[in-house]
Order: structure tokens, then sequence, then C-alpha cells
């Protein structure tokens, strides 16, 4: 393996690893708002990748009319994702239960996705495209080749996450939202409307995730199946170790990279390497890279 | 000293009426592919129940069953398709498999049971993801992706199965034994540790409960069942392929314990059947199909968390109420109670 093809492949996989990084933060948002594990993550991309091809396909729109657009209907996904999903089940006694009733979300999302949108893998357009051949414009220096989607995907990652970050560090709303997450009760007492607090956790975890299927919409096809990637997700939060925002990221990050460097070897057995590195981190270090023992409430 | 008495009580024979009406019935009035997806849900049955040892007993939320349900299924395809030169009776095979898988589960479960709660879950996730790339790939083993075909009919005393309505008393049996087993466990001491661990880990630790031991346990349990179904499914279906062993099956199989009633023995056999039949008797609506079974999945873990059995449980509590309104079943025991 020559460095050019080492440095588009690490490329390639920290991109990959930004989009399971946006999930793995959903996640672990949910995970600290209301304490349970959403098996839903992957179709909430799968749908944003969806509901931005349509809105840019279809209905043809310029990225400065998309952005506020899109973060309209994501919001509306958001709270309807909410009121349906957890609400209901807020003070159920039995905790398998919510973790099951996010299955079954998942189920929903990806047939009505289906029955809107058909079950035909949608294609979709580059965000910068060649002028001349209209085809993904490729970024070129020392006979390194790459997309530029690529590294356009890890500069939007970044600016998210900083958002995110600023959010919560330094916003008055990021605490109070922080407040709420790790104590409902005294936050309640405290005047806190945590039904709002909860509506924001899971906008941001909506909008997160799209905006994740916004970007790699144009690498892989707007597909039913782009579910399963919340699998490597679920992979980046353990192996940074639960609760952890910081681990998580840089957890996805290393599992993009890892996925991205199993492509040249095996790549047939790209699930299973990834897979056996997340079961190898749980033997050795179950409590993930970064964390600390955390209580277990999901 | 007492006599032991054998207690019947009205629910146990209702459900073994209920049983007995089913296997009597169905195979009647069904035949050919209506059948096979019938005893197919027989076979998921099987797996489910081991769902439920680990999951109603010992609140242990695995996926694992899949890759065990593999592990069996392509036993089974190696033993007795001939695709190595040398053929393997069905009997000797499903005894293999029940040794190889338990063997096997237990050795998983030693490694995955160091980890607890979520991060269990995790692990299970993992290993089936790895199983499963595995499955799709290595062709010497696994066949790769066109799978195993030709796989031998299972094979009892010289009798085999000639037809899905045949099977199906096969797997009736087979599952009956399975569900009583389960029944078995669950009164037993082992089930009795586990579903303390499943209450308050710590505080079963303190009681003297070996955690570790009887979670691998349960595993093993797991596994088991999860191979012998997959090795019935092999056998049954004369054709094994990965598809059948990815992490969307393993959801269906929660769901199917979780609809049930993930802590009732009759439960889970209903809530296997209710789920793979489903798509057969919606067929005019196969277009909304999984949208109503999502929607229905969400609102049952709404509404009824213990699934059917649950229900009809709450059912049966307040028809008897309205019915022997001045005996009520709590007042007897604590009595009877009272009197020993």
């Amino acid at each position: 393996m020559n460095l050019n093809t080492m440095i588009s492949l690490t490329i390639n996989g920290f991109a990959m690893g930004m989009i399971y990084a946006l999930m793995a933060m959903g996640l672990i948002l949910l995970i600290r708002a209301i304490g349970v594990m959403n098996f839903a993550q992957g179709d909430l991309l799968m749908f944003g990748a969806f509901i931005t091809c349509a809105l840019t396909v279809d209905l043809k729109l310029p990225l400065w009319a998309l952005i506020p657009i899109a973060l309209v209907i994501f919001s509306v996904v958001g709270v309807v994702f909410m009121f349906t999903v957890y609400w209901p089940l807020r003070n159920a006694t039995y905790p398998t239960a919510t973790v099951i009733s996010t299955m079954g979300a998942a189920m929903v999302l990806k047939e009505i996705a289906t029955l809107i949108w058909g079950s035909l893998p949608r294609s979709m357009p580059p965000l910068m495209k060649n002028p001349t051949t209209g085809k993904a414009a490729i970024l070129k220096f020392n006979g390194v080749t790459l997309q530029w989607q690529f590294v356009l995907t890890i500069l939007v990652g970044i600016v998210l996450i900083t958002l995110v970050f600023i959010l919560f560090e330094k916003l008055y709303a990021g605490r109070m939202m922080q407040a709420a997450a790790q104590d409902k009760y005294a936050a309640e007492l405290l005047g806190i409307p945590t039904i709002l607090t909860t509506a924001a956790t899971y906008i941001i975890v909506v909008t997160l995730a799209s905006v994740g299927g916004y970007m790699i919409a144009p690498i892989f096809m707007v597909s039913n199946t782009l579910g399963s990637l919340q699998l490597r997700a679920f992979a980046g939060v353990v192996i940074g170790g639960f609760g952890n925002i910081k681990g998580a990221i840089l957890g996805s990050i290393l599992i993009g990279l890892v996925e991205s460097y199993s492509t040249v070897q095996f790549s047939q057995y790209k699930d299973a390497v990834v897979f056996l590195v997340l079961i190898a981190v749980l033997l050795i270090r179950p409590q993930g890279l970064f964390g600390e023992k955390v209580a277990d409430k999901a | 000293m007492k006599k032991r008495k054998i207690q019947l009580k009205t629910s146990t024979c209702l459900v073994f009426l209920a049983a007995a009406i089913f296997v009597a019935v169905v195979p009647a009035v069904n035949e050919g592919y209506s059948m096979m997806v019938l005893n197919l849900g027989l076979i998921y049955a099987i797996a489910t129940y081991g769902l439920s040892v680990m999951l109603g007993l010992g609140g242990q939320l695995s996926f694992a069953a899949v890759a065990f349900m593999g592990v069996g299924a392509y036993l089974t395809a190696n033993l007795c398709s001939g695709r190595h030169g040398f053929w393997v009776g069905t009997s000797l095979t499903l005894l293999i498999t029940l040794l190889v898988s338990a063997a096997l589960a237990y050795f998983v479960g030693l490694i995955l049971f160091r980890l607890s709660g979520t991060y269990f879950t995790f692990a299970t996730i993992g290993l089936v993801q790895v199983a499963w790339s595995f499955y799709l790939s290595y062709k010497p083993l696994f066949g790769g992706p066109d799978g195993i075909s030709n796989i031998a009919s299972l094979r009892i005393f010289g009798w085999t199965p000639a037809n899905y309505n045949e099977w199906f008393f096969v797997l009736a049996g087979i599952v009956l034994v399975v569900a009583l087993l389960v029944e078995r466990i669950r009164r037993s001491q082992l089930g009795r540790s586990l579903s303390a661990i499943r209450d308050n880990e710590i505080a079963a630790q303190t009681l003297g409960i070996h955690v570790y031991k009887t979670k691998v346990i349960a595993f093993t349990i797991a596994g088991v069942l999860a191979a012998l179904a997959g090795a019935l499914y092999a056998m049954h279906s004369q054709f094994v392929s990965s598809d059948m062993f990815t992490f969307e099956r393993a959801t269906s199989y929660i769901i199917m314990a979780m609809l049930g009633g993930v802590n009732n023995t009759a439960g889970i056999f209903v809530g296997s059947v209710l789920v793979t039949m489903l798509p057969e008797w919606l067929r005019g609506m196969q277009k909304y199909l999984q949208l109503i079974y999502g929607i229905g999945v969400i609102l049952l873990m709404i509404f009824m968390p213990m699934g059917l059995a649950g229900l009809t449980s709450n059912i049966g509590k307040s028809i008897k109420r309205k019915l022997f309104p001045k005996a009520p079943q709590a007042d007897k025991r604590a009595k009877e109670d009272a009197k020993a």
C-alpha cells in the first residue's frame, strides 16, 4: 500500500467516521436525556437522506432555500418522533419496552419512506460538481485523488459537532437541557420545562442524523437500506464509552478508519473486522476507551 | 409428610386444550405453502423460547439467537448435504449440533458476560454481525452468497416426513417438549436465580447466587435452543442462506417474544406464530404490511408491554372478578397461607 492510497483511505474513512459520529452523538444525547438507546437512528438518517433528496432532485431547490426548509421538516420529524415513540412510554415500568418501540419506529420510518418515494434506490447529485462533465468534483494533489464530497462531509461534521459543543458548554439553553437530562425531577422543580428540552434534544438528534444522510446520499445511493449504518454508530458509541460525547466521536471516527483500511485486505469481511474490533475493545476495556463507569440506565 | 399431588390449574388446562385443538385443526384445513410458513413459525418459536429464558427470566437483551441459529443450520447443512463427500445421518447430526452449539454458546457466554447490561447487548449485536459476514462470504463452509442446498430431510427411526403437514406434527411435538422444558426451567432453581438477577443483580449476589455462572448457563440454553431451531430449519427447507441470519431477523425474534408476553410460555408460542403468519393473513395489504407491523409494535409496547399474555391475564382476572365477586383469588390465597 503506497502513501497515496493510504492518504485517500484515511480521508474516506475519516469522512465515514464523521457520519457515524453525527449519529453517535445523537445516540448519546438521547441516552443522556431519556436513558434509552435509539434503534431508529439509522432510519432517521435514511429518512433525512430521502427528504433532502426530494427537496433537491424533485423540487430543485437551491442550497440557500434547502437549508431552512429542511431544518423545519427535520424539526417536525423530531417532534413527531418524540411524541409517538417516547412520550407515551416515559413512565414505562419495563425498560426493554422503550427500546423495542424504537425498533418499531425504525420499521415505520423505513416503510413510510418506501411508500412515499418507492423502493428503488435514488441517485443524488454531489454538492460540488465538475462544471464540464457534471460528475462529482475530484480533488487532486500530488497524485492523490479524492472526491470533494468526502472533504465537505468532514467539514460539515466538524462544524455541526462544534455547534453542539457550543450549545451544551456555553449557552444557557444547553445547560438547561443538560440539567433536565441529568435529573428531570429537580430540573422541573427549578422551573425548567423538561418537555421543551426533551423536544429540543429530539430535534437536534434528528437534524444531526439527517444532515449525515444528506452528506452521504451522493456517495451511496438514497435507499431504505441506509438504516443499517446505525450499527456502526452503535459500535462507535460503545468503543468511545457510554454517555461520553467526545469518546463517541473519536470511537466513530476510529470505526470509520478501521472500516476504510480493512477494505484493502479483506473487503468481504469489512463488517466482521469492524465488529471484531468492537468485541475486542469491549473485552479489554468494557467501559470503552474514554468512558468512566456510568450508571446503566437503559 | 404430605403426599405430592399433581395440581392442574384451569389456565394450564385451557392452554393444553387450545394446543390440542391447534394441532388437530390446523393441518386439516391448511396445506402446501401456508403449512410451510406455519412450520417456520413453529421453528422460530423454538429459538424464541431460548430468548424468553434470556430476556424474560434473566432480563438480558440478547440478539445472539440468529448467530446460533446459523451455527445449527450450517452444521446441519455441511453434514447432511454431502458437499464434503460424506453424509451423516440426521439424528446423529441433530445430536452433534446440540453438543457443538452448547460448547460454543458456553464459551461465547463466558466471554460476553464479562460485560453487563447494554454493553452485553452490544457485544451480541457485534457477534451477529461478525457471524453474518462470515456466513455471507466464506464459501468453503457456508456456501457464500449462494447458500447451501440439497440438505437431507429429517429421518427419525427410518421415517421421513413426506410433506409439510407431516413435518407439522414433528415440529409441534418438538415445540411442546421445548415449551415444557422452559416451563420447568422457570420453576427450577435456575429460573428463580435468573429472575432474581433480572430484578436486582446486587441483591441476587448477596443471596448467594453465582450471577456470572447463572447468566452463562442461561445463554447456553438459549444458544442450544436457537441452534436446534437452525438445524430443524435447514432440514425443513433443505436450503440455507445467509439472509436468514441478519440483524433484522434478530429484532423480529425479540418482537415475537414481546408480542406474546416475554414471561409466558404459551404466549411465546402465540407470538411467534402470529408474527410469522401475519404476512400470510394480510396478503391483500402487502404494501402496508410492514407499516402496520411497525405501528403495531409501538402500540403494543405502549398499551401492553407484557404482550398478549399480560392482556389475557388481565381480562381473565376481570372475568373472574365479575363471575365470583365474593371470593377473590387473593383472599383465598391469603387464607390458605394463614392456615399453613
